[in-house]
């Protein structure tokens, strides 16, 4: 370690004025980021570690009291002037933002946003700036120069956008490297690809790195040491294996916990009998999306083929665009194949008129991916659970009391019926989803990434919720996502699904220990594990 | 260890405080209900009826008989102010409805069901709004000839595209969201899709543009009185009022064209700051 830190926050305290009070942000916290070292700064939605990022360059909410000091080379960037702050900006810290795609200029190439950044802050134009730009994006491991400079962000990949975002970054050469959930929205490959780039960035050009992320297994990976923060305040901080295996507070113990084990052992759960009818039936189904304005189409399946009986949960697995939501969407009607034969509960899939619709609507349900999203925000609570019942014609008592039974079931009381969307958190508003799809009790019901978009804590009692829920099992659920380890200690089958083609399917315990697929192989080797049980003592298992 | 509170830095859009916002809702609101009870309770304020010649004073100054004086058929000038109140506030208060009411409607299945149906319709919105708004009215009210029913009619008629346009934009993006697609799965109908979810949640555009509109249909409908084909002469109405006393501003009577003026700028100021208030306390909402 040496003597003075790139990064050294202490005792900073946050506080934003709101209209009925004051929020506390940050209480009292104390960062330290050395160079060549990469930090992860861990925790849930909430718990500050936007505010604490934003802090260190330099953009605190108009408004905010801050107190305590953030020292970057030794100087206060609380107390830096303007000119100071566009000096600090760039060179001194440089940030990476959550959505890359949303964070790069829609209507600049990359060529363009790169030679924006170079040329007031580094004075390069033209050759020199072109030459300059071309480094910096070899130097992230874009190899298809050309094409990328020329780019739009649109243009990209999640993955390249990324990358994109990451060369803007170190295009004025900062010391210290802020990356903000950097691997939302990227698969396990590009989550492993983005990691490596940071580490690398790390150790090879002595930079500092302050990782933000809510999950732990993608922080475990390449972070050095790890400063876990909940309510604005620091519960932990440590070398990254002591945290790990080790964790002094609770709530370190929970985030570790939450996360699915992909190495833990499972019970190969009991098959159901083979004479059930299968409740979905897809034989051959492509499906092509048509083309627009001379856009040429995409053919999202290419002649899939599924069979899911009752009481079996089976899983889909895939990379985004590979053609797993389409699957997931066209068994609940919303969007139609063009080839094949496909039923749902003897429900044709092929020409959905307005009567089959209505018959799907009864047959299959959907859980969607963000749950505040999937509720209209001027709708209450019961207009949105009920909502499946309308066309049954159930009677409005009869709807309310079955909304209240149904939503009992998943752990929320009859008071939030009456509730609007905006005051549910995340965890709530995935369990009046799922309220929604059982309350027409449905023979099939569709999960499609149903914890993503939530908190690891939330996201256990969610999969748990949604295991107890089937304990009768006689239903067919699917569930699609890219998370393998939720998948492995979920379904009884899994099917990997890859450019619009299913590649592999079979039981889980077979498709994860004796993967056949090239693919599949790369994905396994690819999805972050935590190390557990390296240190002598393997922590205790908690209490529950 | 400093307390800090972080600065506006330049070039930061400046925002409205908050007693600013609530100053001009308030400011406009007392306005526009001002005219308003003026003109609804208008006996009250005045002994004489809008359209009652009072033969002894033609053409005659303010006086305590009559205060704002007399035009040249011998009526009360503050009397017909205070009646056109109503025939002004309620024509454009009414057109403005029609826009709505129409407009969202197209709008609304334009957008929600896109296609060669958005296609046409929007075309043809387009043939419409290639016309300057004022003049299209003006061709439209020669056709339709003068008559209050007309006049809603044109003023509302013409101001359709473009509440037409706002909405189909909201609705383009409000039927990509979740919830339009778990509503589908639902099992009910695309009407029923559409008046739970997609309508309710694409009028906030037009939430704000409308009382904004209220006020460019009073001048609109003024312009058109002015020119006679508004409003059929004796009925009091600005802009007619405004048409008939040209004469007398040459010969320095100004007491029959400068109160119908400052009657249609309060009202246009007064929807124009509701307009604006209501429109910074959404962003506000929203950013929130």
């Amino acid at each position: 370690m040496s003597a003075t830190p790139l990064l050294d926050i202490r005792d900073l305290k946050v506080d934003i004025p709101v209209r009925d009070g004051i929020v506390h942000a940050l209480r009292g916290v104390d960062v330290r980021v050395e160079p060549g070292e990469v930090v992860g700064l861990i925790g849930e939605s909430g718990g500050g570690k936007s505010m604490l990022a934003r802090a260190a360059i330099g953009m605190l909410p108009y408004g905010t009291i801050a107190d305590g000091e953030v020292l970057f080379g030794g100087r206060d960037v609380l107390e830096m002037t303007k000119s100071e702050l566009l000096e600090h900006r760039g060179h001194g810290v440089a940030m990476c933002f959550q959505s890359p795609r949303a964070a790069l200029e829609p209507l600049r190439t990359v060529r363009k946003q790169l030679a924006d950044r170079l040329r007031p802050h580094r004075g390069l134009t033209g050759k020199a700036a072109v030459e300059e730009s071309e480094r910096l994006l070899r130097s992230v491991g874009i190899v298809d120069l050309e094409r990328v400079m020329s780019a739009f962000p649109h243009e990209l990949s999640g993955g390249m956008a990324q990358r994109v975002m990451i060369a803007l970054a170190l295009a004025c050469d900062p010391g210290l490297l802020l990356a903000d959930e950097p691997t939302t929205g990227l698969d396990v490959t590009l989550t492993r690809d983005a990691l490596d780039l940071l580490r690398r960035l790390a150790v090879e050009d002595g930079r500092g790195v302050l990782l933000i992320s809510h999950d732990i297994a993608a922080a475990a990976k390449v972070c050095d040491r790890i400063v876990v923060l909940r309510s604005g305040e620091v519960v932990e901080e440590g070398p990254t294996q002591e945290v790990l295996n080790a964790p002094a507070s609770d709530y370190t113990r929970l985030l570790i916990d939450a996360v699915p084990d992909l190495d833990r052992p499972i019970t190969p759960m009991p098959v159901p009998p083979e004479t059930a009818a299968p409740t979905v039936k897809v034989e051959d189904v492509h499906l092509h999306y048509r083309a627009r304005f001379g856009r040429k189409g995409h053919h999202a399946l290419r002649g899939v083929s599924l069979e899911v009986r009752p009481g079996e949960t089976v899983g889909i697995v895939g990379e985004s665009g590979s053609g797993k939501t389409t699957l997931a969407r066209m068994l609940v009607g919303l969007v139609e194949p063009t080839e094949g034969a496909a039923s749902v509960a003897g429900v044709d899939l092929m020409h959905l008129g307005r009567s089959g619709k209505r018959a799907l609507s009864r047959a299959a349900q959907m859980v969607f991916q963000d749950p505040l999203g999937a509720l209209d925000p001027r709708r209450t609570i019961l207009d949105a659970i009920t909502e499946p019942l309308l066309p049954l014609g159930v009677s409005a008592a009869d709807r309310r009391a079955r909304a209240a039974a149904v939503l009992a079931r998943t752990g929320l009381d009859e008071t939030f019926l009456t509730r609007y969307p905006h005051q549910l958190s995340g965890g709530q508003a995935q369990r009046v989803g799922i309220a929604r799809a059982l309350v027409a009790d449905p023979q099939l019901i569709v999960f499609d990434e149903p914890t993503s978009a939530l908190d690891v804590t939330v996201q256990a009692q969610i999969l748990e919720l949604i295991k107890e829920l089937n304990v009768d099992g006689r239903r067919a659920q699917l569930f699609v996502s890219h998370d393998l380890a939720t998948v492995r200690s979920f379904c009884d089958r899994v099917v990997v699904v890859y450019l619009g083609e299913i590649i592999e399917q079979g039981t889980t315990t077979g498709v994860f220990d004796n993967p056949q697929h090239e693919y599949t192989k790369a994905l396994l080797a690819a999805a972050p594990r935590l190390h557990r049980g390296d240190v002598a003592a393997p922590p205790s298992k908690g209490t529950k | 260890m400093a307390t800090i509170m972080t600065k506006r830095t330049k070039g930061m859009p400046k925002r409205r405080s908050d007693v600013a916002v609530n100053v001009m809702l308030t400011t406009g609101a007392v306005l526009v209900l001002g005219v308003a009870i003026l003109a609804i309770f208008a006996p009250l304020f005045t002994a004489w009826g809008p359209v009652q010649i009072d033969p002894t004073a033609i053409r005659q100054a303010p006086s305590p008989e009559h205060i704002l004086g007399t035009d040249q058929n011998g009526m009360d000038v503050w009397s017909r102010v205070l009646y056109s109140g109503r025939i002004d506030l309620g024509v454009a208060i009414a057109s403005v409805a029609i826009a709505v009411v129409i407009g969202s409607l197209i709008g609304v299945v334009a957008g929600y069901f896109g296609g060669w149906l958005d296609a046409i319709v929007m075309r043809i919105l387009e043939i419409f709004q290639a016309f300057p708004t004022f003049i299209l009215a003006l061709a439209v009210a020669a056709m339709l000839g003068p008559g209050i029913g007309n006049l809603i009619a044109v003023v509302g008629v013409v101001s359709i595209p473009s509440y037409a346009r706002l909405v189909r934009a909201e609705v383009r993006t409000v039927r990509e969201l979740a919830y339009v697609d778990a509503a589908k799965t639902s099992g009910i109908g695309s009407v029923k899709v559409i008046a739970r979810h997609v309508l309710p949640n694409s009028l906030m555009a037009v939430r704000t543009v409308a009382p904004l509109n209220v006020g460019w249909a009073m001048l609109a409908l003024a312009g058109l009185s002015f020119l006679g084909l508004g409003v059929p002469v004796p009925e009091p109405e600005w802009g007619a009022m405004i048409s008939q006393g040209t004469s007398d501003i040459v010969s320095g009577r100004l007491w029959t064209t400068i109160p119908p003026g400052i009657a249609l700028v309060v009202c246009v100021l007064g929807f124009s700051l509701l307009g604006e208030g209501l429109q910074e306390r959404e962003t506000r909402r929203k950013s929130r």
